[in-house]
């Protein structure tokens, strides 16, 4: 036995001092009280008769002063906090990562892999060895050390007490290199992984991760794995019918039989489709529902077996989806007249056209607050203070300069990635004349005639409004009486109002999010699906999270500094679509370079117990002896 | 630890402050005259009757036959009814001394001092009495010695001045009743009643005492003073008992059973005395001072024949 405590001579004199105190304080107690009595041959009597028994009570006296004196004894090897030395000499330094992801929330074992999880890991905690040191991290999509290195088992047991399951998917290689980065240059490491196993390999971009010289321990959870899960899940309005939205969905049967399910779509909390679907062990069905209608904000896709009983994870058979937002737009069009310009902003279900003369556009300007100006073959003299599209530009005030003029230009190169020339078919357009534009170096070369050496469509921004600058006459061309015509016209008033293919119908949990918000606020208050809220930091007019939960959220900014305007709310939503999350058969063996994790070995319940406990223990038990025997009148 | 020690609470715990004796009292006690199981010679005649033979006519009482008794005197009657030689004795009425022999000694003023003021009211009373009869009354307080005495004396003026006797009396020392006897059988040559007063606790045995006076032909009579509250202190753990009078100690550890010992060992001493005075044909009252004093005299005293 080893004194991690006090030392030897220090407990020597305590217990003497302490010791001498009990003696004093025994001799005091034998010291008695006085009596007065009147007859005192009556009590001879007595005495006589209890004679026989004078030599055991002096022992019992005796006994009385032995335990108090082995009372005071434990208390003091108590303070020496002692241990036995084959445990202190065999101390590990353990890294337990603890799968959080949402996997971990089938129900195969009761009440959850998760729950089962905590279980094993507060057993490990509690079969500690006295010289060991445990470090557990949760690992989702990111690793969340709980708490420092300690021995502590009281400090343990309330971190896997705080322990919570996400709706992501786990992050294997991360983790193993945090754990690398916590064992490095420490004796004895072990990296225990308490998982289902469905974790993937143990690569990243950087490589495959080095365990050595740990040693990598599993703990397997679970021992089932039916399930079936929305595996993709996106909803965009149709381009040409924007009161219209098309979805397409994803099913995956990741158990091992052929499952029956109902697939419901929700429109705004409505139900809009409900389909029942057959799935073959592994299959992996996807779903296309074009033109559908009904929802103007949300969308939801849930999933539910046919014969009524439950698969074994629920956190995949529901989808979540927000329709992107249509905002009215204040369009003002300079120009003397254009029916084919008109006619295209009519196709526009969101937009409040107003049409004023050249002359009329510097009053129109003051007097009101445009989302966007369209100029037909004007420039003004001053830039608006709006996004702008001009067409056939051509004087001082254009975003961008005119060089020479192009006879029968074409659009002999597209480039299709940009949101104004989406859906369009701009290749076979005839151009009778137009006007080579020169951009500036951060401008974007839309389309390009003479083999992309002249461009006639140029995107960009300037003073920090987006334009779009077409170099031709429409009129002197075929393209308004294309269907393109009206589509580039909405697509760029699309492109100016964010309306573009960038945005995401929900996000992915385990992913960072970068959510745009309105302003230039610092933070903005994120509501969460299960109704909390937390602030959020705003960088570069993004609130940038990692998710983890699937679900609606709400971001709210707050109020910018002398605007009129009230606090702006923005919604999102976001689901785990993540097929290899959702094929929860568990794993009995984990693989990590090439070779199998080992059993975990080495957890005695009870191996942490301190001895002082069951000194403490001992000495509590000797007072109730001490105080049953005072009572009784046998140690007095 | 602690210990707690007090006596028991009586209902009659309340020593006797001022004169004991109110004039209703008194005139209750006028009536009692005392009653002496043994006719003695007198100096005068008085109420008293004697055994002396044709000098008194009044039938007194029975007694059995002995062999030397007069025939004369057998109660054929009796013998004829009950088949039993019962003599019969006649009374000549003289003076009687009556020796109040009160026991002064610190424990009989132990705890609250109630058995000291009992005594001292009950020796009051029988003088009262004793002096109503044109007895003649001397009041002796013993310790280990005779410490003090009212000489004799006689008539009920004297009352006053026993009461004022036994207001000074002061109970200190140790109980020694064969050696406070020797003095006292000593100092009164003319026998009579001796009526002893005290708790009897007496370390050389409360026996010797009563044996003197027996030997000396005085008629012993006990009033044994009992303060039950000394059977049943409220003890309890680890004591020094000290004697009061003698200051002999014994280290005690009182339990529920060690104070059983004790009430029993208390009772067995008394039921000792008695014994012996039953033994001995010495007449014994106990008396108990969680009883009144007025019952005592006026009930206990006629139920035992003592007071008619």
């Amino acid at each position: 036995m080893i004194l991690t405590g006090l030392t030897f001579a220090q407990l020597a004199t305590i217990f003497a001092c302490a010791g001498l105190g009990v003696a004093a304080l025994y001799l005091l107690k034998l010291r008695r009280r006085t009596v007065p009595v009147p007859f005192s041959v009556l009590w001879d009597r007595i005495l006589r008769d209890r004679e026989a028994t004078t030599l055991f009570s002096k022992l019992k006296r005796i006994l009385s002063l032995v335990l108090q004196l082995a009372l005071l004894g434990l208390l003091v090897l108590a303070l020496g906090n002692p241990r036995l030395g084959e445990r202190i000499l065999a101390g590990r330094t353990l890294v337990v990562l603890v799968d959080a992801s949402a996997s971990m929330q089938a129900t195969d074992v009761r009440p959850s892999r998760f729950s089962v999880a905590k279980d094993e890991v507060r057993r490990m905690v509690r079969g500690l060895g006295g010289g060991d040191r445990m470090l557990l991290a949760r690992m989702s999509a990111d690793v969340l050390a709980l708490g420092p290195l300690t021995g502590d088992t009281a400090t343990l047991e309330r971190e896997v007490d705080s322990l919570e399951v996400t709706d992501a998917a786990a992050d294997f290689p991360r983790a193993l290199r945090f754990a690398n980065d916590v064992l490095r240059g420490a004796s004895g490491g072990e990296i225990v992984v308490v998982s289902d196993g469905a974790l993937g390999p143990a690569v990243d971009a950087s490589g495959a991760v080095h365990v050595a010289p740990a040693r990598l321990t599993f703990v397997p959870v679970g021992h089932s794995g039916r399930n079936i899960g929305i595996t993709q899940f996106s909803v965009r309005r149709d381009p040409l019918h924007t009161s219209r939205y098309e979805v397409m969905l994803e099913l995956s049967n990741t158990g091992p039989g052929p499952e029956e399910v109902e697939l419901q779509l929700l429109g705004d909390g409505s139900l809009v489709d409900l389909t029942r679907l057959r799935l073959a062990p592994g299959e992996r069905l996807p779903r296309f529902y074009p033109l559908l209608s009904g929802a103007s904000r949300t969308l939801e896709a849930k999933i539910a077996l046919a014969d009524g009983t439950h698969d074994e994870l629920a956190v995949d058979d529901h989808a979540y989806a927000l329709l992107p937002e249509r905002q009215r737009s204040r369009v003002l069009v300079v120009t003397e007249g254009n029916t084919y310009l008109e006619a295209a902003l009519l196709l526009g279900e969101y937009l409040d056209v107003t049409d004023v003369a050249p002359a009329g556009y510097a009053r129109a300007m003051v007097e009101g607050r445009w989302d966007a100006v369209i100029f037909d073959r004007v420039v003004p003299a001053v830039p608006p203070k709006a996004s702008a599209l001009y067409l056939d530009p051509a004087g001082p005030g254009a975003p961008v300069s005119v060089s020479k003029e192009l006879w029968a230009p074409s659009f002999d190169k597209i480039d299709r990635t940009h949101p104004v020339v989406r859906y369009t078919a701009l290749e076979d357009v005839n151009i009778s004349v137009g006007r080579k534009l020169v951009p500036e170096s951060d401008d974007r070369v839309v389309g390009a005639s003479e083999g992309g050496a002249s461009p006639i469509l140029v995107a960009g921004t300037r003073g920090g409004f987006k334009f779009v600058a077409l170099g031709f006459d429409v009129r002197k061309s075929d393209l308004p009486l294309r269907p393109a015509w009206p589509l580039f016209v909405l697509d760029c008033l699309d492109w100016f109002a964010n309306e573009d293919a960038r945005y995401l119908s929900a996000y992915r949990t385990g992913e960072v999010w970068r959510v745009p918000v309105g302003g230039a606020p610092k933070q903005a208050l994120l509501k969460l699906p299960d109704g909390g809220s937390e602030r959020i930091a705003v960088h570069d007019g993004h609130a940038v999270l990692l998710g983890e939960r699937t679900g609606f959220y709400s971001l709210t900014t707050p109020e910018a500094a002398g605007s009129a305007e009230a606090e702006a709310t923005t919604s999102f939503a976001a689901n785990l679509v993540d097929a290899r999350e959702s094929a929860i058969a568990p794993r009995d063996t984990l693989v990590v370079e090439g070779r199998p994790a080992g059993p975990l070995v080495g957890f005695r319940l009870g191996a942490q117990r301190d001895v002082w406990v069951s000194l403490l223990l001992v000495a509590a038990l000797l007072t109730a002896i001490e105080w049953a025997t005072y009572h009784r009148r046998i140690t007095v | 630890m602690s210990f707690s020690f007090s006596w028991r609470r009586r209902k009659h715990a309340a020593p006797v402050e001022g004169d004991p004796f109110d004039d209703e009292f008194q005139r209750k006690l006028e009536s009692l005259a005392l009653v002496s199981r043994r006719v003695f010679a007198g100096r005068i005649r008085a109420d008293r009757r004697t055994k002396k033979s044709g000098s008194g006519v009044e039938f007194a009482d029975y007694r059995d036959y002995q062999p030397g008794d007069d025939f004369r005197s057998v109660d054929w009657n009796v013998y004829q009814r009950l088949e039993r030689l019962l003599v019969r004795l006649h009374a000549e009425e003289e003076d009687l001394a009556i020796y109040f022999v009160l026991d002064a000694s610190a424990s009989m003023a132990f705890g609250a001092g109630l058995k000291a003021a009992y005594a001292k009211r009950v020796v009051a009373a029988l003088a009262y009495v004793a002096l109503a009869n044109l007895d003649r009354a001397s009041i002796v307080t013993i310790s280990d010695h005779v410490t003090k005495r009212l000489p004799e004396t006689r008539g009920r003026a004297r009352i006053f001045k026993a009461f004022r006797f036994l207001r000074e009396v002061e109970f200190v020392g140790k109980t020694d009743l064969g050696d406070a006897m020797k003095t006292f059988v000593a100092q009164n040559k003319r026998r009579g009643l001796a009526v002893i007063v005290s708790d009897l606790y007496d370390p050389n045995g409360f026996a010797r005492g009563i044996n003197i006076l027996r030997y000396h032909k005085f008629d012993p009579f006990v009033v044994h003073v009992i303060d039950p509250a000394e059977a049943a202190p409220k003890l309890h753990g680890d004591v020094l008992v000290r004697d009061c009078e003698t200051g002999d100690e014994r280290e005690v550890t009182v339990t529920a059973a060690v104070l059983e010992q004790l009430s029993r060992a208390h009772a067995q001493y008394g039921d000792q005395i008695e014994r012996f005075c039953a033994t001995h044909q010495v007449s014994y009252v106990a008396a108990n001072v969680e009883r009144p004093i007025e019952e005592l005299i006026l009930r206990v005293f006629r139920k035992g024949g003592f007071l008619r």
